[in-house]
């Protein structure tokens, strides 16, 4: 993905699309298709010189009245005038369906999956996606669907958009520049930088040790609702009666460790620190498949273990207010 | 534009290009520099240190020639094939005709499949699809072209002036030496062709009237220049009765001359009638002409000769040709009549004379030489001893210089004249008739100045005549391309946009016009864009959905989750009360369709195209 030295015209563009007017003025919500209302069509810095060379050659011809000079000029010029219509033509239509990402640490590059189609029957080749830095190049034949990856940094944890990204296309002949600029509302999130160093995990509290749900076990956990399948003799019959529902008992087997993640317990490090810290310990946590139950100031994540579990507590560490 | 350069140089770029294809890497500095300067002075040299068109041609080859030495990232590629552009229209400041604009053609499909190349990032380029895109972008952009090209504004004056060795004119001069009058009287190549609207006058009367040389030095005859600005002398209304009106379409001469049929009375709006009877223009003929003139066969003078153009016309340089201007001065006194003594003249020179175009050089007395010893010429010898007798005579005459007879174009129906066509011939003062022409080279060879076509043919065997009527067709097809794209300039597009009611004096019509022109051709162009790639579809589904379609006419659209079977049962229902067979044959279409679309059974081409009839000539009421 070597991304060319951007020409002057493209800059120009890039420039631009800060303007009030530059369509679109919000982020919009998906799918979002290009319609001619939001497509630019500008040459590109070679087609400059291309126009430059033509008009030249068409002044000469037209000096000296050399028909087929004139001719041969028009037609350079008619080509080149019709790459603008051309490259116009391309993204018109196209459609951006969807828009995802996984979730990824601040400083890891976010795989952003995009969905394309088309309205209409025609191929168009050479598109162009770009966002940031980063630039995509892919075909769409007609009636086809593609996926395309764009690889773009994950700066800041939270909600992130994607801002402004380019959809373009040179093509056919490279002396014209189409392009639309999309702003999708997607929110993506971002999970915390992680400490790099951290403090291996803290010590299990209270019992001490890590504890599993079973069916079958020494101390009485809970009672919960009859799921198809439990065994006759887990039902609990007394309370049964009691409830309108069937319920059975959970016993709890201590087989594993339980960590308890504390906001409070890192207090003596500054406030994104102890973000990252506890998101380092979160994923330490799961890696040992550990069960791991998260405080933060304003909300509690019980214990749990799994992917859920973990996505719950990077989640809430992620959107932990910015100060 | 190569094939116009000298072979050796052709040889050199083909090398150097040749080198630099299989030799991808960067030079050496010293080396590159040893390939530039080699290649300019071979450039040098070839044209022997001028600096012009041709030179500055073979120049932007030889820079192309190198550049691929030096190409190496994508900036560069599209420099060169800028640059490139420039070639194929060096080619036209040598050549016009279709063939150069055919390789000029293909050479900018070329440059564009180069462009698009650029566009794909690719390690490997497949050349073919690009080569067909960049020949259906060239297919698009007609419209648009032909719009700019007939409807673009024209200068009507240039901005700036030619090039000067760009004019290579088959014109007449200013001035008849006889070395000069050999090369053209060698030239084949086409000097004017002429149609005539109405009628065509005789063969012997065809003599194109160019440039009319007055003063004479003893060698040479000289244009009087005082006669471009003196007023021509009046002739009488009766000089209409035997006219002609014809079309000329007249090769880039350089010269500022228009030919016409003698005796010309009327030419183009940009031309005059000088005081000599020649149509002079404001502007040289540096491209080719297209004019409509009318002349008179029998033209009436009813001036007379006013006392500075007697003088001019009986000058004769001091003391030189002494015989002639005796015998000259004997013949007067025995026959006063002018024109009794012209035709004595021509018949003394008739019996002892010869035509030859290999004539032996005269002395400094030229006229007496070529009487009295040699005898030997062509018509710039006849023309000039005549003169020079008559006005020993003390008869006003003068050389007029043009060209005379050509060859008939029976597919196109017009004369070709050629360079070798060139003549002189002469015209006396008559008191009361005027200026009347007399040609003494015809007098002694008449077949060679006025050979027809007619008498020519009967001579030719079948390959002579199969040649000639094939030259005569590639001629016929060069006019065409020289009258329709060559010729077009400002003043064609007025005429083209007068019937309109337009004037293309007003550069805001003119625009206007230019700009309804390129939209409507862009609309064409648009159209040719946005021509979708048609689906792929079996020979049953077309068939099929014009059936759907069908159906839908009549409110029976089919939903587009619904699959055929469940279809064609509910519209079954709705026609089974009141058309029976109907609901059945739409069951039964249905049921084969779907057999067609999903059993795992192979149909034979024979159901198929049962199938495909069926559903294509239902009838849905």
């Amino acid at each position: 993905m070597s991304s060319q030295a951007r020409d002057l015209v493209e800059r120009f563009g890039d420039r631009a699309a800060r303007l009030a007017f530059i369509r679109p003025k919000k982020p919009e919500p998906m799918p979002i298709e290009l319609n001619r209302g939001r497509i630019y069509v500008l040459p590109t810095g070679f087609g400059l010189f291309i126009a430059a060379i033509i008009t030249a050659l068409l002044l000469g011809a037209l000096n000296y009245n050399n028909n087929p000079a004139i001719f041969l000029a028009f037609i350079i010029a008619a080509a080149a005038h019709n790459s603008l219509v051309h490259a116009h033509l391309l993204l018109s239509g196209l459609c951006i369906k969807t828009m995802h990402a996984e979730p990824v640490h601040v400083g890891q590059a976010m795989q952003l999956r995009m969905r394309f189609d088309a309205k209409g029957a025609r191929d168009r080749q050479g598109l162009e996606l770009v966002c940031g830095d980063s630039e995509e190049k892919f075909d769409l034949l007609a009636r086809e669907q593609i996926e395309v990856n764009i690889e773009i940094p994950a700066t800041r944890r939270g909600w992130m958009q994607t801002g402004r990204m380019r959809v373009s296309t040179v093509r056919p002949l490279g002396l014209a520049r189409a392009w639309s600029w999309i702003r999708p509302d997607t929110d993506l999130l971002v999970y915390p930088a992680l400490e790099s160093q951290a403090p291996s995990l803290p010590e299990a509290q209270g019992e001490g040790s890590q504890s599993r749900m079973h069916s079958q076990g020494e101390h009485l956990h809970q009672l919960r609702e009859y799921r198809h399948g439990d065994a006759r003799k887990q039902i609990a019959w007394k309370a049964s009666a009691r409830s309108e529902h069937l319920l059975v008992r959970e016993y709890e087997t201590q087989t594993a460790k339980e960590i308890q993640l504390d906001w409070f317990s890192v207090a003596s490090l500054p406030y994104e620190a102890r973000i990252a810290r506890l998101a380092r310990w979160v994923v330490n946590a799961e890696h040992s498949n550990c069960r791991y139950s998260l405080r933060l100031p304003d909300q509690f994540i019980a214990s749990g273990s799994g992917p859920e579990q973990r996505h719950a507590c990077l989640r809430a560490l992620a959107l932990m207010p910015h100060v | 534009m190569l094939l116009q350069l000298p072979s050796t140089l052709m040889l050199v770029f083909a090398f150097t290009l040749a080198l630099s294809f299989f030799y991808p890497r960067q030079l050496p500095g010293f080396l590159r520099f040893l390939l530039v300067a080699f290649l300019g002075a071979t450039v040098m040299t070839s044209y022997n240190f001028g600096i012009g068109r041709d030179a500055a041609s073979a120049g932007l080859l030889a820079m192309l020639a190198l550049k691929p030495f030096e190409t190496h990232s994508q900036r560069d590629a599209k420099s060169l094939l800028g640059f490139s552009l420039f070639a194929p229209f060096a080619a036209f400041l040598q050549d016009q005709g279709p063939v150069t604009l055919g390789l000029s053609v293909v050479a900018v499909l070329l440059c564009l499949a180069s462009f698009a190349a650029l566009t794909q990032n690719l390690p490997r380029i497949s050349w073919r699809p690009l080569l067909k895109s960049a020949f259906s972008a060239g297919l698009i952009a007609l419209p648009l072209a032909m719009a700019g090209f007939w409807l673009f504004p024209r200068l009507s004056t240039p901005l700036w002036g030619l090039p000067e060795n760009a004019l290579g004119g088959k014109g007449l001069g200013d001035r008849m030496e006889p070395v000069e009058w050999l090369d053209k009287l060698t030239d084949d190549s086409i000097a004017l062709r002429v149609k005539f609207l109405d009628k065509t006058p005789d063969r012997n009367q065809m003599y194109w009237r160019g440039p009319v040389l007055t003063r004479f030095d003893g060698s040479a005859w000289i244009r009087d220049l005082g006669a471009m600005v003196r007023a021509p002398p009046s002739l009488g209304s009766d000089s209409n009765r035997n006219s002609v009106r014809y079309e000329v379409m007249m090769e880039p001469s350089s010269r500022r001359d228009l030919l016409t049929l003698d005796l010309p009375t009327q030419v183009p709006g940009y031309a005059k009638i000088n005081a000599e009877f020649t149509a002079v223009t404001q502007d040289p003929v540096n491209e080719l002409q297209r004019y409509e003139a009318v002349s008179s066969l029998q033209p009436v003078f009813t001036g007379q000769l006013d006392d500075m153009e007697r003088m001019l016309a009986l000058q004769l340089p001091g003391e030189l040709n002494p015989r002639t201007r005796q015998l000259a001065q004997q013949w007067a006194s025995e026959t006063p009549d002018p024109i009794a003594l012209a035709n004595r003249f021509l018949s003394w020179i008739q019996k002892d004379f010869e035509y030859t175009l290999s004539a032996p050089l005269l002395g400094r007395n030229s006229a007496d030489d070529f009487l009295f010893n040699t005898r030997q010429g062509y018509c710039q010898h006849f023309s000039s001893s005549f003169a020079v007798f008559m006005r020993s005579a003390g008869v006003p005459t003068r050389v007029v210089t043009g060209f005379v007879g050509g060859d008939y174009n029976k597919v196109g129906a017009y004369w070709m004249l050629y360079g070798k066509d060139a003549h002189a011939w002469d015209e006396i003062w008559v008191e009361g008739r005027g200026w009347i022409r007399v040609d003494p080279t015809a007098a002694v060879a008449p077949e060679n100045i006025l050979d027809t076509v007619d008498d020519l043919d009967s001579s030719k065997n079948f390959a002579e005549s199969f040649f000639s009527s094939t030259f005569e067709t590639s001629d016929w097809l060069r006019r065409s391309w020289n009258e329709l794209i060559l010729g077009y300039n400002a003043a064609r597009q007025k005429d083209l946009l007068r019937p309109l009611g337009l004037n293309t004096n007003d550069a805001k019509q003119l625009t206007f016009v230019f700009m309804a022109g390129a939209a409507i051709a862009l609309a064409l162009t648009l159209m040719l864009l946005l021509r979708q790639r048609k689906e792929d579809l079996h020979e049953v589904e077309r068939a099929w959905r014009i059936f759907i379609r069908k159906m839908r006419k009549q409110k029976h659209a089919k939903l587009q989750h619904e699959p055929a079977a469940l279809y064609a049962e509910r519209v079954a229902e709705i026609y089974r009360s009141k058309t029976p067979d109907q609901a059945d044959r739409i069951l039964q279409l249905c049921a084969r369709y779907t057999q067609w679309r999903y059993e795992n059974r192979e149909f034979d081409s024979g159901e198929i195209k049962q199938l495909v009839s069926d559903l294509r000539q239902f009838k849905p009421f």
